[in-house]
């Protein structure tokens, strides 16, 4: 029986891109073609003053949202790599001095400083529902110089959270041998190894169940989300020690199983995934285009670009989410 | 021979008056702007969408085959669906469809063409089903904004149907292509209007984003009877024809004195086993034909090919029974 369907999953790939004898649209008139572009030119505007162009040299490696007329940038914190050497552009004024003062690893969003007065913040639109199915929305497309350059679309789906691709794990490789639960490698980013797991270390009982293989360790963890904090008793050289183990997500530490979707996504953000709550849109970015507003045709900031997921989906927080964000992570950097 | 040419002149008239004014109705003006001219026009082209997807968003199904999925639109409120070939992937293939609420129906696919990637199914429980309305005139046009929905990537309840926007940026016989983004999971799916009519069904992609492949609703129009009807039109790389010889039912038999064909062992995981057969069950008769020797049950089962439905006269513990059966591949 062999005639299962085989492609089902995937769309097909067509083998040649333009058809011969064809009637073609002009590229100015495409959806993101300059002649329609052209109508967003309000729009663009505010991410002209409104958003940022993080640079690595001559390399653009993200943007940001201003949110604060004297300098506070959030942008994606996992695409910016070392602090020093990086410019921030706002405006046609480009900023050597920058700080990071703050960063949330369950949002993946860092808050910048640049010695700034008088910049325009977004507009965050806090006090509406999420964006319907169908609204515009503008993000940051390529970009001069001094130029923004706008990149349309519209929302594409319900505002929802996005799990971790492969979901919470401990981070350590085991052994199951006469019912015993032995850890023989801990990754070096895992939470197991900030909270002192050592290999040898049997694992005797989680979040107070006695546990002796791996499908029972498997129920426990599955219950948890990354972040959460899981009680562990081990057993090491006869004595049972206690400790609290913090979840990471299995794609972060072990990275992600590329799907036939993938391959046909070009280039799409390393960190996709374990998201509390984002909005989807269908503007079409670059990995490095992320951090940067998203906004509406009023020129409201609906969220901030912060994934772009694969060919056609792009994940925005949403402004209410961004707005509390943003204050936890100001008051968190205060003292810095 | 004057009132005739009266007749003819009045239907001529109605023809004229009656298909611009439906096409003015029916067509935002903003389609034949070459692109929009302001904020005006954007909302136009916003206000036209959200008002449409409830319905459409209602009518666009997730296909859900076990190993993979595709997407499909309903087009009649007895649960006709158009999709595209290369989901359905052949004739009487049963399935699973899910709305964007969740609701999860049986359903069975019909005919297809081949050479294009057209395919029919349709839900095989009772109900009036949520549909949208096909675009049989033809009537869009190269540089129309147009939206597609799908289930990307298979069905995900929290997320919804997903709906993307673009224009048609390449317009041919057998196929348009259109700058709303595809992905994996959207095969089979919808390409709409911004009135909410069917225009396409999303086929194939290229590398570059733009290179989205919808099989315009023209091509289903020409193929509907056939479809309807289960066949499998054509030959091309969307679907491939199951050959006939290659049925297999999985069972090994003796002729019986008195007539018909003794089973005598049942293939494990065998179409026999799956449709129940059993040990000592009889068979008369093969599609209403009678049999009298083995040879000549082989000789009908090699008319098979697999997927092929059979339909058996039985005689089990001494009872007549029937039983219809899909064969599998040998």
């Amino acid at each position: 029986m062999n005639a299962k369907p085989l492609f089902s999953a995937a769309l097909l790939l067509a083998s040649n891109g333009l058809l011969p004898g064809a009637q073609t649209l002009e590229s100015a008139y495409r959806t993101n073609g300059p002649a329609v572009q052209a109508s967003f030119e309000s729009v663009r505007d505010l991410l002209q003053s409104s958003s940022a162009v993080i640079q690595r040299g001559r390399k653009e490696i993200a943007y940001g949202t201003v949110i604060s007329a004297d300098g506070f940038i959030l942008t994606k914190a996992s695409e910016l790599g070392d602090i020093n050497g990086l410019t921030v552009t706002v405006g046609e004024k480009i900023y050597t001095a920058l700080a990071k003062l703050a960063e949330d690893p369950a949002w993946d969003v860092a808050l910048l400083k640049i010695p700034a007065e008088g910049l325009v913040p977004v507009s965050l639109a806090v006090d509406s529902p999420d964006p319907a199915r169908g609204t515009w929305v503008v993000a940051n497309g390529a970009t001069s110089r001094t130029r923004r350059r706008p990149q349309v679309g519209i929302i594409s789906a319900t505002a929802r959270e996005i799990e971790p691709a492969g979901g919470a794990v401990l981070g350590v490789t085991l052994e199951e041998k006469s019912k015993k639960l032995r850890v023989t490698e801990i990754h070096e980013k895992s939470g197991a190894k900030t909270a002192g797991m050592k290999t040898g270390d049997i694992i005797v009982a989680a979040a107070g169940k006695k546990v002796a293989d791996r499908e029972a360790l498997g129920k426990v963890v599955a219950k948890l989300r990354v972040g959460d904090d899981l009680d562990l008793t081990v057993q090491r050289d006869g004595k049972k020690i206690e400790m609290k183990v913090r979840l990471a997500g299995r794609a972060d530490l072990f990275g992600e199983e590329k799907t036939r979707n993938d391959s046909m996504s070009g280039d799409f953000s390393e960190r996709r995934s374990g998201f509390p709550r984002v909005i989807q849109h269908d503007v079409i970015a670059n990995a490095a285009g992320m951090g940067g507003p998203l906004l509406d045709l009023d020129g409201r900031c609906l969220g901030m670009n912060i994934a772009r997921a694969n060919r056609c989906e792009t994940f925005a927080i949403p402004a209410g989410d961004l707005k509390s964000l943003a204050d936890r992570l100001i008051s968190k950097g205060a003292g810095k | 021979m004057r009132e005739t040419s009266a007749a003819a002149l009045t239907g001529f008239f109605t023809c004229l008056l009656l298909v611009p004014a439906g096409a003015d109705a029916a067509r935002p003006l903003v389609n034949d702007k070459k692109a929009p001219e302001g904020r005006a026009d954007l909302d136009v082209i916003q206000k036209h969408l959200t008002d449409s997807l409830p319905a459409t968003r209602k009518a666009t199904v997730c296909i859900d085959l076990g190993e993979g999925s595709g997407s499909g639109v309903v087009v009649s409120p007895e649960g006709l669906i158009l999709t595209a070939a290369h989901v359905t992937g052949g004739v009487g293939k049963e399935f699973t469809v899910i709305f964007e609420d969740g609701k999860k129906v049986k359903a069975e696919s019909l005919g297809l063409v081949a050479s294009s990637d057209c395919a029919m199914a349709k839900i095989t429980e009772e109900g009036t089903w949520p549909h949208i309305e096909v675009d049989r005139g033809d009537t869009s046009k190269l540089g129309d904004w147009v939206y597609s929905l799908g289930h990307s990537g298979g069905f995900d309840k929290e997320r919804g149907v997903v709906v993307r926007l673009g224009r048609l940026v390449q317009v041919k016989d057998d196929t348009v292509q259109s700058d709303c983004s595809l992905i994996g999971g959207d095969s089979g799916g919808p390409l709409f209007d911004l009135t909410g009519k069917l225009i396409g069904i999303h086929s194939r992609v290229g590398m570059r984003t733009q290179e989205n492949m919808h099989v315009p609703v023209r091509e289903f129009v020409k193929n509907w009877k056939g479809m309807l009807k289960s066949e499998f039109i054509g030959e091309g790389p969307f679907a491939k024809k199951p050959e006939k010889g290659k049925g297999f039912l999985g069972i090994g038999t003796a002729l019986r004195a008195e007539g018909g064909l003794k089973i005598d062992k049942v293939g494990r995981e065998s179409p026999a086993e799956k449709a129940g057969l059993k040990e000592g069950d009889v068979i008369l008769k093969l599609d209403g034909v009678e049999l009298t020797t083995k040879e000549q049950f082989q000789d009908l089962l090699k008319e098979k090919a697999p997927e092929d439905r059979v339909a058996l006269e039985l005689l089990r513990d001494g009872k007549p029974e029937t039983l219809t059966l899909r064969l599998g591949e040998r």
